[in-house]
């Protein structure tokens, strides 16, 4: 596999979290990553994967690069629970001994994650959006914190498994190979499973929504720098020719410019897009704390120093509203129907 | 740590539910009965009314705090949560009777009825004794005649603290003080004025027609109006001069973040020695100015006379606030004489500071007069 | 004396640093920690709000506890003055720097030997400085107790806890049985405003409680950063990696940039397909810089 030497048994596990799956490649992207890491410590990449009729998403994870997938399919496993799955791989764990477990940032991976490290008393990285190997063949985690405004490279020396929760969409997924071959190893289940102390009464789907700003992979944000609410409006029209979601700042929804639902920020909605337009926004905290994961941030302002126009990719120096109906005029101009 | 949290508390507030609002306030002239809704829970109007009557009974440095952060963000309102607790409803507090309080107070305290006082009048103002508005005894009530001019919190008062004229024949102490509430036949509110700034506070005229308020609603005793409206005015005068340091702060902090961001010749404006001077004027004055307040504060806290005290805090601040405004503007330029930005609204809030609840020449009168009554 | 059958609530609260007036240091691009003001998590006074909310409907003693340096009693200060019933600071220099792992193992023995009659604890969903969401649920595993994350609803009927949260795209209904553990999104509880009162009997409430590692029965080498097994080799701010790229003149103008440079991605991002654009058209309508 590699010319290094393959120390027996060296693994990197990543969790399957299919719940989600097709919204969520998460598990795939993590895949892919495991891939290019392994080399550089002679590892093989698993997958593993608890629930119910699973096989589907084991043959998936084995077409996007998965060598082993360990796999416990059982009907008591056909819902999503913290408590089981933590004794699932609790002892997958401390039976495989992998040296790296990555688990996608979701909200169940960040719940469950914590918990697994708690049990293995071993560190865990949060929410990275970068994963290395250094010369020493550690892991290296890249994680934000403050809102993104800082960034922290972390290491877990000498505790095993190097653990951490990675953002979706940091890195970009394997072509789905059928060819590929891969172990499967069924995992039993214990007929002594412990009963969840937590009891799931129900659990629906959200209604699905046309887009959701959350997930929309270019936001508009306006701010009070927008000038005034007709000029606030053009944003939708922005929004409507690039298939994107409009936000607001905080001062926009007071002032009722724009509803609650459009909040960006604290108290208000998370975005992670990978285009972000921020026009007229000063950059309060509150507001950027908010901003993830955004591959390109281009700010209009008629000042050049907010702090916004700082953390901008692209920093245009100009009348938000202004720019905005130019933006307009050339969109339409642009776009091939 | 108190002042300090004190300080936070009120920030967050101020920012948060006024922030956003405040030029729209100051641009439309509107009153934000929403916000007020907000403060009510929240003791800012039983500010020094005990807790017994549903205040908060806080001290004068927190006070002062209070209305500093307040009016750093919306100095219209700080005039109003000001005027409303220190010359609307502390009077009662300290001249009241037990069933005054008692019917008074908490209705004040829980901001259901936002005080007012009114001195002023068309030939009344500095001088005290001009008072025209009069009150006749009639049986067990008093028949009041008189319009008050230029009365903050007037179109949104839910009582009034009036000076009128009991005894026409003594000058000196002819005047008694009421406490009218708004739905009291005879009582009306004129047009809002059209002010320069404070926009946001409905400042009025308030009319008296044959209005007959009950004996039982005369604080103090017949004559005492000028003692309890001496008594007052030291007490709002540690307001207005809490407010002129808030707006004072909000220009200075605006300045000093302007001039770091505004570059010329290549460079931050703030680079230059001429702004720096002027960055470092501004900033000694505030830190003056809040010293001269805060010792007013312990003063009137310790229970001693604090009048000249207060005069002075009252007279550095408001004069400082129109000095650092004006330096505000300055720094920023064209902008700063524009809508676009708040300093303009600073500049216009803070002339009226050095003018009302006591002019700046009435502050020194009363300095002078302290000075003066000392044995050689 | 009968035992009240109160509710026991305890609250974990975390000071971050104000980031709205993060003192940066332009040269290195750090945080000048040292510098910046401290405030209450954001997530953190969500779940206390959710507490006073069940101390308004079933009535609850809360105990509020930090772990953090001498300067964390203002937060503490202002959870008494929000409604709280009783602080603990734990401060002891030696804790510093540690982990989620070991700030979770800390709290456990600080919780065991404060409150070990505690019926709920809520914690924040997560912190705004470091973000990461893990001292709430390794805190459960510690004291080993039920736990669920980004609670949004909560509500007590006897000894049993009903919680609504969102997760990953569901809406779902949890129940477990106390004692327990959730964290508490943002989603729901906005917490109230300080009272000026309650601020005010807040600070004439008496010293709050403070605890050192010793007072809690831990030693030296299991806390702080020497018992954490994360190390953080660097940080730095994400701003100054930045290329930030400055584009003057007319909205037109720049505009047109953006499509030059940027095209590839804004088409690809848009699933929609864009001209390359004829900059010789006609110009008349271009203004001068």
């Amino acid at each position: 596999m590699t010319e290094k030497m393959n120390k027996p048994g060296q693994r990197i596990c990543v969790f399957g979290d299919y719940r989600n799956y097709f919204q969520n490649r998460v598990t795939l992207q993590l895949l892919a990553r495991a891939r290019e890491l392994a080399p550089a410590i002679g590892a093989e990449v698993c997958a593993v994967v608890f629930g119910s009729q699973v096989s589907e998403y084991v043959c998936e994870y084995i077409a996007h690069g998965a060598q082993t997938v360990y796999v416990a399919d059982d009907p008591v496993l056909k819902d999503y629970c913290v408590e089981t799955y933590l004794f699932l791989a609790e002892h997958l764990i401390r039976q495989y001994r992998p040296d790296i477990f990555l688990i996608g940032a979701t909200d169940f991976g960040r719940e469950f994650a914590p918990r697994v490290a708690k049990r293995l008393k071993t560190g865990l990285t949060a929410d990275c959006i970068g994963l290395e190997i250094n010369a020493d063949g550690l892991l290296v985690q890249t994680a934000p914190s403050f809102g993104g405004n800082l960034i922290a490279t972390i290491i877990t020396p000498e505790k095993r498994p190097q653990m951490a929760t990675v953002r979706p969409g940091t890195f970009k997924e394997l072509p789905h190979n059928d060819a590929a071959a891969g172990r499967i190893v069924s995992i039993p289940v214990p007929s002594d499973l412990p009963i969840p102390r937590v009891r799931l009464v129900h659990s629906e789907r959200k209604p699905p929504r046309e887009q959701r700003i959350e997930d929309a992979g270019i936001v508009i944000c306006g701010g009070r720098g927008m000038g005034s609410r007709t000029k606030f409006k053009k944003l939708f029209e922005m929004a409507r020719l690039m298939g994107a979601e409009v936000g607001a700042t905080r001062p926009v929804v007071h002032s009722h410019w724009a509803d609650h639902d459009c909040l960006v920020g604290q108290a208000g909605k998370n975005i992670h897009p990978r285009i972000l337009f921020s026009l007229g926004v000063s950059g309060a905290i509150q507001h950027t704390a908010a901003i993830h994961d955004a591959d390109l941030i281009i700010a209009i302002n008629k000042n050049p120093n907010a702090a916004m126009m700082k953390m901008a990719d692209v920093a245009i120096v100009a009348d938000a509203g202004q720019f905005c109906s130019a933006m307009i005029r050339e969109l339409k101009n642009r776009i091939r129907e | 740590m108190k002042h300090k949290a004190v300080r936070k508390a009120v920030r967050e507030f101020a920012e948060t539910e006024l922030g956003p609002i405040v030029s729209d306030l100051d641009r439309e002239s509107r009153f934000p009965w929403e916000v007020i809704a907000k403060m009510r829970p929240l003791n800012f109007f039983g500010l020094q009314i005990p807790r017994d009557y549903g205040g908060a009974d806080i001290d004068s440095i927190s006070y002062a705090i209070t209305i500093e952060e307040i009016s750093r963000v919306s100095a219209a309102i700080g005039l109003c949560v000001t005027v409303h607790n220190s010359v609307g409803a502390y009077p009662i507090v300290l001249f009241g009777t037990a069933e005054q309080k008692k019917r008074f107070l908490p209705s004040l305290a829980g901001g259901e009825r936002i005080g007012a006082f009114c001195l002023s009048e068309a030939n009344a103002g500095s001088d005290a004794g001009g008072v025209e508005t009069h009150g006749v005894k009639d049986g067990d009530a008093y028949v009041i005649n008189g319009t008050k001019i230029f009365v903050t919190n007037g179109g949104v008062c839910g009582l009034a603290l009036i000076f009128a004229v009991t005894d026409p024949d003594n000058a000196k102490s002819g005047a008694s003080v009421f406490m009218v509430e708004k739905e009291t036949p005879g009582f009306s509110v004129g047009e809002i004025e059209d002010l320069c700034g404070m926009r946001a506070n409905p400042v009025s005229s308030l009319f008296f027609e044959d209005c007959r308020v009950p004996e039982t609603h005369l604080l103090g005793r017949p004559g005492e109006g000028l003692r309890i409206g001496l008594a007052a005015l030291d007490t709002g005068r540690i307001g207005i001069a809490a407010q002129a340091l808030g707006i004072a702060q909000a220009a200075f902090d605006a300045a000093l973040k302007y001039s770091r961001e505004r570059q010329q010749f290549g460079r931050p404006i703030s680079t230059f020695q001429t702004i720096q001077n002027y960055l470092a004027d501004m900033s000694t004055e505030i830190d003056a100015g809040r010293l001269l307040l805060y010792r007013a504060c312990a003063f009137k806290d310790s229970g001693g006379p604090f009048g000249p005290e207060a005069a002075k805090a009252k007279l550095y601040c408001s004069t400082l606030a129109t000095r650092v405004t004006n330096l505000a503007v300055q720094i920023h330029g064209g902008y700063g004489y524009s809508k676009e930005y708040d300093v303009e609204r600073y500049f216009r809030d803070a002339k009226v500071t050095e003018i009302y609840e006591g002019t700046s020449e009435v502050q020194r009168m009363v300095i002078a007069r302290a000075l003066l009554s000392r044995p050689t | 004396m009968m035992d009240s059958p109160m509710l026991k609530l305890v609250v974990c609260v975390k000071q971050v640093p104000m980031v709205s007036e993060l003192p940066w240091d332009s040269k290195t691009g750090t945080l000048k920690r040292n510098m910046a003001e401290g405030m209450m998590n954001p997530a953190c006074k969500h779940a206390l709000e959710a507490a006073l909310e069940i101390k308004n409907s079933h009535g609850a003693h809360i105990t509020t506890l930090s772990m953090g340096p001498p300067m964390a009693e203002e937060i503490l200060r202002e959870s008494l003055a929000m409604g709280a019933d009783r602080s603990i600071l734990l401060t002891d220099p030696r804790m510093a720097g540690a982990d989620t792992l070991i700030t979770s193992y800390t709290l456990a023995h600080a919780i065991a030997k404060e409150c070990p009659d505690f019926d709920l604890i809520l914690c924040g969903c997560q912190t705004s400085d470091s973000e990461t969401a893990q001292v709430g649920p390794q805190l459960a595993e510690e004291l080993d107790i039920p736990a669920v994350a980004y609670v949004k609803q909560v509500e007590i009927a006897g000894r049993r806890v009903r919680m609504q949260r969102e997760s990953d795209d569901f809406l779902e209904t949890l129940e477990m049985d106390m004692p327990g553990l959730i964290t508490v999104s943002t989603a729901g509880y906005p917490p109230r405003y300080v009272s000026l009162c309650g601020l005010q009997l807040a600070f004439e409430a008496g010293d709050i409680v403070r605890r050192s590692m010793d007072d809690i029965g831990l030693e030296s080498a299991d806390v702080g950063m020497q018992a954490s097994p994360t190390r953080i080799l660097d940080v730095y701010s994400s701003i100054a990696r930045k290329k930030n790229i400055v584009l003057k003149g007319t909205p037109k103008k720049s505009v047109e940039t953006l499509f030059d440079q940027f095209g590839d991605k804004l088409s690809g991002v848009m699933a929609k397909d864009l001209k390359t654009h004829d900059h010789d058209r006609n110009d008349d309508d271009r203004e001068d810089e």
